[in-house]
């Protein structure tokens, strides 16, 4: 366009109007990329903060573990017939009893 | 800096590029360690008069030599000054100046101070340095008597010292800026295990009575007790009590530590039972119906009948306390009988988690963030960066093939969990121990400040980045030699084009090795 430095590549929507595919049999691409539109709201929840965790890898990791132990176990669910999504719940968790494990 | 296949081994190219090459962000330390590959001890000089002292230790920043008399009851403090000269075309031994055979051009006697009285003994294996302050903490006992009187508070078979007091020293003056007693007691002093620093919090094991006092050691050098942890939890606990009158009453309280262990197990317990219906049950088949056998005997594969042994802080609020046996705890017995760790939380008073020292869990912890079982924030000079199998392939290597060879994986994991609870400053932040620039033989000399035999061999320092090179040699004196080995700090450099160019203590920053006085003096120099 008149430019100093000599027509190098620039944003303009006249680029690329002209292109010849190379194999005249090829049939034109018409590929729109899937948009992905969310269906529920992304914003953040209000009044957020993010803050970094004072406590090193390591006593994360204590905590997450000692965490999974004094959770309760999953419970025996009282109905077994089949979910709307069709998973299958699990089984009832062995009894315990006696036979609790003394190692960690 | 260039990858490590890229790094060569001309001194004054790589100063040259340090000029214009920064380093990746983040590695400004790594990359000045990696220095040290070209500045290696490369002569030793013998026959060195010394002063007749105990030479114990460097502190980590390398401003400081400590010694003791050989009485036990002086503390000499050296600074280490480095003298440089310079010479013409290639130096070699015979042009070493008369001042460099003396022992007195490379310490500078800053003072000499008492700190054992008559009885006293100061404890040559304790020494905590406090580096932000310079601040050093020394212990000094009375003579251990092995028939223990049964003292209210105190368990059985530990026996008693008739007073352990700490001192914290202004290293740069000496003045003895305060001190703390313990008296009829039993501390573990041995490579200070029985303390442990923590940026500006001091927790010390008080074995007889299995007591975990935390101090905090202010900016003005007073020490304040902040926490004591074993019978009561809480400060208040104790005022509680009290005001409740059920001191009074006789009723005798569980020690705090062990109702908080109690309690970890009832919940434990509790949640192995789903079936809230069977859970009170349960509880009272497993739980209640032994509670006297909980207290008294071994429970749990014994976890309660166990003592505090040893302690180490994990942050500011969380101590990693092991519980051992009473021989462990005395005598540091390198038997692996049963033993058990906890991570307990000093501001809720929960213990967060226990582990049997047999635990593969612990283990695989221990094995991916060893590392932060000794990191301290305030660590400025590179005791951040010490080697281990967490952040060195070698060492995991050499650990793994450990772990293959071992006949039984619980005899493994419990000679592992032995090192645990870190023992504070045990480990040399050297750049010369480090694995990534040098391999060395481990059983000749390693990081860990213990004692080890003196070897008639030379212990060679191989180049990780050459192989096959080594880069230098420390040949152990023979016993009637009285030397010491000297760290860098303003290290000489001498230019083949006769330019002497002296790198100050901001280029490089100082690391010394904390290796026994038994070592020959080695003068640094390099020449490229």
């Amino acid at each position: 366009m008149g430019s100093s430095l000599g027509g190098w590549p620039s944003y303009n929507p006249q680029n690329f109007s002209q292109v010849v595919p190379a194999d005249p049999s090829a049939q034109p691409l018409n590929v729109i990329p899937a948009t992905y539109i969310a269906t529920h709201r992304t914003d953040p929840p209000p009044g957020q903060v993010i803050t970094t965790d004072p406590k090193n890898i390591l006593l994360r990791h204590f905590y997450q573990k000692s965490e999974e132990k004094l959770r309760p176990k999953r419970a025996a669910p009282d109905n077994l017939t089949p979910q709307n999504n069709g998973k299958q719940p699990r089984g009832p968790v062995a009894d315990g009893g006696g036979q609790a494990s003394g190692r960690s | 800096m260039a990858p490590s296949f890229f790094r060569t081994a001309n001194l004054a190219s790589r100063v040259f590029d340090r000029q214009f090459l920064s380093p990746r962000p983040g590695t400004a330390v790594n990359t000045v360690r990696q220095l040290y590959e070209n500045l290696v001890p490369s002569y030793t000089i013998y026959d060195i008069d010394c002063p007749d002292y105990s030479f114990r230790k460097f502190t980590d920043d390398g401003k400081y030599l400590v010694a003791f008399s050989r009485n036990h009851q002086d503390l000499i403090v050296y600074r280490p000054i480095w003298p440089t000269f310079s010479c013409n075309d290639a130096c070699d031994s015979n042009d070493l100046p008369p001042k460099a055979k003396k022992f007195d051009s490379f310490f500078k006697q800053l003072y000499s101070i008492s700190l054992a009285s008559s009885n006293e003994y100061i404890c040559k294996d304790f020494f905590l340095y406090m580096e932000c302050h310079q601040f050093g903490l020394f212990a000094t006992s009375t003579a251990q008597s092995n028939d223990s009187t049964a003292t209210e508070g105190a368990i059985h078979g530990v026996p008693s010292i008739e007073k352990i007091t700490f001192y914290l020293v202004r290293l740069e003056d000496g003045v003895i800026l305060d001190e703390k007693a313990f008296r009829n007691d039993f501390i573990n002093l041995a490579h200070s295990i029985g303390a442990y620093l923590y940026e500006d919090l001091l927790c010390i094991v008080s074995l007889r009575y299995q007591t975990i006092h935390v101090l905090q050691i202010r900016d003005s050098g007073n020490l304040v007790e902040v926490r004591k942890i074993g019978a009561f939890c809480q400060e208040d606990d104790e005022l509680f009590l009290h005001s409740h009158g059920q001191a009074a009453r006789g009723v005798s309280f569980l020690p705090g530590i062990k109702q908080r262990l109690l309690s970890y197990i009832f919940r434990k317990t509790w949640n192995e039972e789903s079936d809230q219906s069977l859970r009170v049950q349960h509880l009272k088949k497993k739980f209640y119906f032994h509670f006297q056998d909980y207290v008294d005997l071994i429970i749990w594969k014994g976890a309660y009948n166990m003592i505090v042994e040893q302690v180490q802080f994990l942050d500011r609020h969380h101590l990693f306390i092991k519980f051992g046996s009473v021989d462990g705890g005395v005598s540091r017995s390198t038997e692996q009988n049963l033993a058990f760790f906890a991570v307990y939380n000093m501001e809720t008073t929960d213990i967060v988690s226990l582990y049997q020292n047999s635990s593969e869990e612990l283990y695989s912890l221990f094995e991916y963030f060893y590392d932060h079982f000794h990191a301290n924030p305030q660590n400025s000079s590179h005791g951040n960066f010490i080697s281990s199998h967490s952040n060195n392939f070698h060492a995991l290597d050499q650990l793994r093939a450990i772990k293959n060879k071992a006949s039984s994986s619980s005899q493994f994991v419990k000679k592992m969990m032995a090192s645990l609870p870190y023992t504070c400053q045990s480990q040399s932040p050297s750049p010369y121990f480090d694995l990534s620039l040098f391999r060395y033989d481990e059983k000749l000399i390693s990081a860990i400040d213990r004692h080890r035999h003196c070897t008639e061999h030379p212990i060679k320092f191989i180049s990780v980045n050459q192989p096959n090179v080594v880069k230098f040699k420390i040949k152990p004196a023979p016993a009637a030699h009285m030397a010491c080995i000297v760290s860098t700090d303003g290290v000489l450099v001498g230019l083949t084009l006769e330019i002497i160019l002296y790198t100050s203590k901001e280029m490089i920053k100082n690391i010394p090795a904390s290796f026994r006085s038994n070592l020959p003096m080695h003068r640094m120099n390099s020449r490229y």
